[in-house]
């Protein structure tokens, strides 16, 4: 089987399966002051500080969640239900749906929502975010890479944006994080979210660092674990492979996933004539690949190519069941026609040369059937 | 004993238990055997249940003091 869906989820690494088996061991409640519970939250803490130094941050300003899903809904209506009133929220019309969906709920509490569109690349538009800003504005919310093109977004100015007009940063980086270098000082990012089972580690868990100095407001309320702001014991065991996950994740196996998802690329473009790609040629994260084919279905295509035993997606995974065409390829200005025959291939550090030779050429067998 | 001039200071105020045992555990396991390390901790808990924790893992209490509404414990770590 050749998977080509890392941007859905990866393998677990062996490494991060046999540090998760620790918590066979360390079974105690991180909260609990017996020799157990503190080893337990020795665990969580080595894991914190993992995560911590990925970013360049303090332990202390990384706080473990459920999963992506979970840190932008803390992000998003932390920020916004801190406020005494309620407050202006910007995104990106290419956002996740785990921004997408918080943000629209938001707006039924009573939030003012607007979302910036993006080029034809699927970047947004900088000077449309700068119109958005107001005094009332609390947060902008802009993903680092998009889950189905891989489009880098210009954090930087982003973030030079927002402080000047006093406005809080928040940034997905569920699909970049490890992959792309980060640092949330540098570009003025007050919150980050982040994913382990992108990264080869666990499902279930992830994280949000909180620049300290501003009110969040907790979603789940109870024990007090996580600083107040995530009440619930600790998932120590996926805690502990979360924190492997970080520890294996290296420059060098980024670099070497660019370049073959640039091969399956060209490949793509020397054997299907008419093929497109979706997003930026450049600033994309690196193992993410979005291609338009020039007819046909995606969906025909895809099951066809699970029976060659090549795994990828139609767009982003969540919404892979779904018949409505991708909106952050409509936002890009694709027709829905060509949303329609848009795939996902998405490579991991495992993925081998002889792989990606082997997937251009079944597509390209497949497309021109 | 007279105050030791500590290698490194961590600020553990404001940290619960036993988040704060496991933070200056890993701190001081970093450390090159028979360094000092001060840990400075709130009052109640944190200094009642930390020292014990260090204490447990081979590393030596060497003082504590009060400081502004919290303790300065300073430990020197085992060789273990």
């Amino acid at each position: 089987m050749i998977y080509l869906d890392n941007a859905a989820t990866t393998r677990p690494d062996p490494a991060v399966l046999e540090a998760m088996a620790q918590a066979r061991e360390d079974y105690g409640n991180a909260s609990s002051v017996h020799r157990l519970g503190v080893a337990a939250a020795k665990a969580v803490e080595m894991a914190r500080a993992a995560v911590a130094e990925a970013l360049q941050v303090r332990p202390d300003e990384v706080v473990f969640t459920s999963g992506g899903t979970e840190a932008n809904n803390l992000a998003l209506k932390g920020v916004l239900l801190a406020g005494a009133r309620r407050g202006h929220l910007v995104i990106s019309a290419v956002e996740h749906p785990s921004v997408l969906e918080p943000a629209r709920a938001l707006q039924r509490l009573g939030c003012r929502l607007s979302l910036v569109g993006t080029d034809s690349d699927g970047v947004i538009d900088l000077s449309a975010l700068a119109k958005l800003l107001t005094e009332r504005t609390s947060l902008v919310s802009v993903m680092h890479a998009n889950n189905e093109t891989g489009a880098l977004q210009p954090l930087a100015e982003i973030g030079r944006l927002c402080r000047r007009r006093g406005v809080l940063f928040h940034t997905d980086a569920s699909q970049s994080f490890t992959k792309e270098a980060l640092e949330p000082r540098r570009v003025g990012a007050d919150l980050v979210t982040m994913s382990a089972h992108k990264i080869h580690g666990p499902k279930g868990v992830g994280a949000l660092y909180v620049r300290p100095g501003f009110r969040l407001e907790p979603i789940l309320h109870g024990g007090g674990q996580e600083g107040g702001l995530r009440s619930g014991t600790h998932n120590t065991a996926a805690i502990l492979g979360f924190g492997a996950a970080v520890g294996l994740s290296r420059a060098r196996d980024a670099a070497r996933v660019r370049r073959l998802r640039d091969r399956l690329e060209a490949r793509l473009r020397e054997l299907v004539p008419g093929l497109r790609r979706n997003g930026p040629r450049a600033r994309r994260v690196c193992g993410i690949l979005s291609v338009t084919i020039p007819r046909g279905r995606a969906g025909d295509l895809l099951q066809a190519l699970s029976r060659e035993g090549v795994c990828a997606s139609a767009g982003a995974a969540c919404s892979a069941a779904v018949a409505h065409p991708s909106h952050v390829l409509l936002a890009m200005g694709l027709s829905a026609d060509e949303a329609g025959r848009t795939l996902r291939l998405s490579l991991s550090r495992w993925t081998t040369a002889a792989e990606v030779e082997s997937v251009a050429r079944i597509i390209a067998r497949l497309a021109q059937r | 004993m007279s105050p030791q001039k500590a290698a490194e200071t961590l600020d553990l105020s404001g940290v619960p238990c036993p988040q704060n045992a496991a933070r200056a555990l890993l701190r001081i396991e970093g450390m090159a055997p028979g360094s000092v390390l001060a840990v400075i901790l709130d009052d109640g808990e944190p200094i009642r249940n930390v020292p014990p924790v260090l204490e447990a893992e081979g590393h030596k209490e060497l003082f504590r003091a009060r400081e502004n509404k919290g303790w300065r414990l300073v430990m020197r770590r085992g060789d273990r």
